[in-house]
């Protein structure tokens, strides 16, 4: 490996593993997101059914 | 606490915090794309080392220390939480503990992949035994234990107090790790203070240049980890609101 073979590979590991754990952050939050507003209709159905 | 009681105070957690987490994020992301500049350019050369492999290898240094900080700080922070979730059972506790957790092993996950790199120029092996690297590996195969444990339990409750006291008995391996480089011979530098081992290989004195360098990246991550601790707590925060209201609409 050349001199700066070894240093670009240490900090595309840094930049990496930063993005994939933000980028899975911000599925899991649309995701999430998405299941409570899915979630909070069915409870205003359920109470507007139930009077 | 009734479930309408349960869900405001998750609302009332959750919302209005967007500006906030933009903000904490932008500045975060500008001090990291800083703190890369002056590693990368910023800083001089080590005068020490001799190849110009070793020389480029060594500004690694200026991430791979601070995302090491940023593990113990995680750590440490999580045995705390765990502590007061112990003593209070307030679910709050639990998610910080959790949360700190998560952000801990992804940054040891960066120690233990930058580690080898840097050390195949500098010692060239990939990885050796020394005392340092191995209860390094110790600490976060534990930490992966403990997401393992609590992703094993159903029960909420179950979850967060065996999370707590795994929590606490793992952040030994912490104080272990930073005098390991102290207590036993060692090839790994002692970076933060003087070692006791004065004949550990490797062992370097800081220019100033180099040292505010490091301070100044030390700080970006240390505002990195807060922004990151933000975000995480706000997904667990909704993940446990999802999980309220599916009870909700269960149990009625």
């Amino acid at each position: 490996m050349g001199s700066l073979s070894y240093l670009a590979a240490g900090y595309a590991v840094f930049w990496i593993v930063s993005f994939v754990f933000i980028y899975s952050l911000v599925s899991r939050q649309r995701s999430l997101q998405k299941e409570v507003e899915m979630l909070e209709h069915l409870a205003a159905e359920e109470a507007d059914r139930q009077g | 606490m009734s479930t309408k009681t349960i869900l405001a105070d998750q609302q009332k957690t959750g919302s209005g915090g967007f500006s906030w987490g933009l903000a904490l994020s932008a500045v975060s992301g500008l001090l990291m794309l800083a703190a890369l500049y002056m590693a990368l350019v910023g800083a001089p050369d080590a005068v020490n080392l001799t190849s110009p492999a070793e020389r480029a290898a060594q500004r690694i240094f200026y991430f791979h220390v601070p995302a090491a900080w940023i593990g113990f700080l995680a750590f440490i922070v999580a045995a705390g939480a765990s502590l007061m979730y112990l003593i209070t059972r307030r679910q709050r506790w639990d998610m910080w503990a959790l949360a700190s957790v998560e952000i801990g092993v992804v940054f040891f996950a960066m120690v233990m992949l930058s580690g080898p790199i840097w050390a195949k120029p500098t010692w060239n092996v990939w990885w050796t035994w020394d005392p340092r690297l191995t209860i390094s590996t110790i600490s976060w195969l534990l930490y992966l234990g403990y997401l393992m444990l609590r992703g094993a339990i159903d029960n909420p409750d179950r979850q967060a107090r065996f999370g707590a006291v795994y929590a606490l008995i793992a952040a030994i391996s912490v104080p272990i790790n930073w005098v390991a480089i102290r207590w036993w011979r060692t090839i790994h530098p002692a970076v933060v203070l003087p070692g006791n081992n004065s004949a550990a290989q490797g062992e370097f004195g800081m220019s100033a240049d180099i040292r505010n360098t490091l301070l100044f990246c030390l700080f970006a991550f240390t505002v990195f980890y807060i922004m990151l601790m933000y975000h995480r707590i706000n997904l667990e925060n909704l993940k446990r609101r999802v999980d309220t209201l599916r009870q909700q609409i269960l149990y009625r």
